[in-house]
């Protein structure tokens, strides 16, 4: 394993981005950063600038003014980076699927690393999605 | 004054205009009126009965597209909310943001979003949807067809 990609598996930071979600997601994410479930154990913090973070945690089904700050962020992101998209409507947009103001779900507009389902998902299947995906680096890596 | 002062004072000054007067609640009232009359009630409400403006809401009911003007008088707890039927397709209301300034915002929404053309008012500019959004296309009207052919509406399963 480089040692980019180790740096990157150590201590991943999060940054986190709702792009129009009803905060029932976003409120699940700042649980997993209490003391109760305490994410920073796998080395995990939310970071407060998009340039500092090596992974970008997206809720809420994107809308056609979101999907265009989504691009944008996606681009500023220090690359290796990885993306996770969290809650029913980051998936397919949820109950807003016919929604005038989504057009696509957001793994048309970035390419996306993981998926965790849910209305909103449980704290601990967030800790567990990010720790799987952290294997499937490692192991992905480990093949090369 | 009391609820019923209020709704007698409006009845009487207001014979001429008001089409229907619905009493819901001890804390709601709905009064149709006709739509010229609508700066000359709620300029009325406002400065004199000392109501504060809520909001407005806008429906399109098939037949006729309706707004709602919200106003609370916070002494008595009553909330009024004035009807007004616009006939289509002639969408066409007086603007109250030269009463009030608080109702410019919702009919700048109102008029993107339905269509409603607002005479008097000083700016009507898009106030929520995205700049590419075309022209003469209203989102919640009934008649609304998608016009995006990018669009994907399955879910990819």
């Amino acid at each position: 394993m480089n040692i980019k990609l180790k740096a990157l598996l150590k201590s991943p930071w999060v940054f986190h981005l709702s792009t129009g979600s009803c905060n029932n997601c976003d409120i699940e994410i700042l649980d997993c950063l209490t003391p109760r479930f305490d994410i920073e154990r796998f080395g995990m913090l939310l970071a407060g600038s998009i340039k500092h973070a090596d992974v970008l945690l997206i809720t809420g089904s994107g809308n056609r003014k979101s999907i265009e700050r989504l691009r944008r962020l996606y681009e500023q992101t220090p690359k290796p980076c990885l993306v996770v998209a969290v809650g029913e409507c980051a998936l397919s947009r949820g109950m807003f699927i016919d929604s005038y103001n989504c057009p696509l779900p957001i793994d048309k507009v970035i390419p996306v690393d993981v998926y965790i389902p849910g209305c909103p998902p449980k704290p601990e299947a967030i800790i567990a999605g990010v720790v799987r995906l952290i294997e499937k680096v490692k192991k992905s890596a480990a093949k090369k | 004054m009391t609820r019923e002062e209020i709704l007698y004072d409006l009845r009487n000054k207001f014979k001429d205009n008001i089409i229907e007067v619905f009493d819901k609640s001890p804390t709601r009232v709905y009064i149709e009126i006709k739509p010229d009359s609508i700066v000359q009630v709620a300029g009325y409400i406002f400065k004199d009965l000392k109501a504060r403006f809520n909001t407005a809401s806008g429906v399109d009911a098939r037949y006729h597209m309706e707004i709602l003007y919200h106003f609370l008088i916070e002494d008595i707890n009553l909330l009024i909310s004035l009807r007004v039927k616009l006939q289509k397709p002639k969408l066409e209301v007086d603007s109250l943001s030269l009463i009030f300034e608080g109702s410019s915002w919702i009919e700048r929404e109102m008029h993107e979003i339905l269509g409603i053309n607002f005479r008097g008012h000083s700016d009507l500019r898009r106030l929520l949807l995205p700049d590419d959004w075309p022209d003469g296309v209203y989102p919640l009207k009934r008649d609304y067809k998608e016009w995006d052919k990018n669009a994907i509406r399955d879910r990819g399963v």
